[in-house]
């Protein structure tokens, strides 16, 4: 029954009464962060901040399928941290290496 | 010689991943470190406060997940340092930490 379920996901090892499900759950933050900041113009991003942030992501969305317990939130999480990271990264590197006409022409 | 080999054998060493996600993670922290020399326009405010949360609750997580990762911990406490640093730079750009003139400077900059 539904009751059932939902009580053993509650009781799940890396269920809500954990921090198993706390801090991946809060790290949604980084990437609703790096959404947030889609909007801010690319030349207040930062290079190394970005790079780490997609190579985090690239590398813990392995981690998380070989810790005890198996985080699959965790795993989602990390996905979604490379993809805003790369995103940011392709926006900064547009503007840097190959500015159109118009952002030229709004730079100066 | 034995402090070696159990680093090498380590369930938290460098034949696992346990050891080579924090390896990474570094980038983390040591990209923040390198943006301290950086004026604080370029603080994301959003994603520094973000931090500075995620790691406190990572370093609970290294400490309790199986196997135990001190490397992690490490990571996390390095990073929840240079975070709050951040932050209190940018909290000291936007005007957040009572510094009337500074808020004058800035507003005279955007201007």
């Amino acid at each position: 029954m539904a009751s059932s379920k939902l009580q053993a996901l509650w009781n799940h090892p890396a269920g809500p009464k954990t921090i198993h499900f706390w801090a991946p759950t809060f790290k949604w933050g980084i990437s609703i962060a790096n959404v947030a900041d889609f909007s801010k113009p690319p030349e207040k991003l930062s290079y190394p901040q970005q790079i780490a942030v997609t190579c985090t992501g690239i590398v813990w969305s392995r981690y998380s399928t070989v810790i005890t317990p198996k985080n699959w939130n965790l795993f989602s999480v990390n996905v979604a941290m490379a993809g805003t990271g790369l995103y940011q990264l392709s926006r900064k590197i547009k503007q840097d290496y190959f500015p159109d006409t118009e952002a030229v022409v709004a730079k100066e | 010689m034995k402090i070696l080999q159990n680093f090498w054998n380590s369930p938290i060493g460098p034949k696992t991943t346990h050891f080579w996600g924090p390896v990474v993670g570094w980038g983390i922290p040591i990209a923040a470190m390198v943006d301290t020399n950086k004026p604080p326009e370029l603080i994301s405010g959003n994603l520094t406060t973000v931090m500075c949360v995620y790691s406190a609750l990572f370093m609970r997580f290294a400490w309790m997940v199986q196997p135990r990762n001190l490397h992690l911990l490490a990571l996390h406490a390095v990073n929840e340092s240079v975070q709050l640093y951040q932050l209190s730079r940018w909290l000291k750009f936007q005007g957040f930490l009572g510094d009337k003139s500074l808020q004058q400077k800035n507003e005279e900059a955007e201007t």
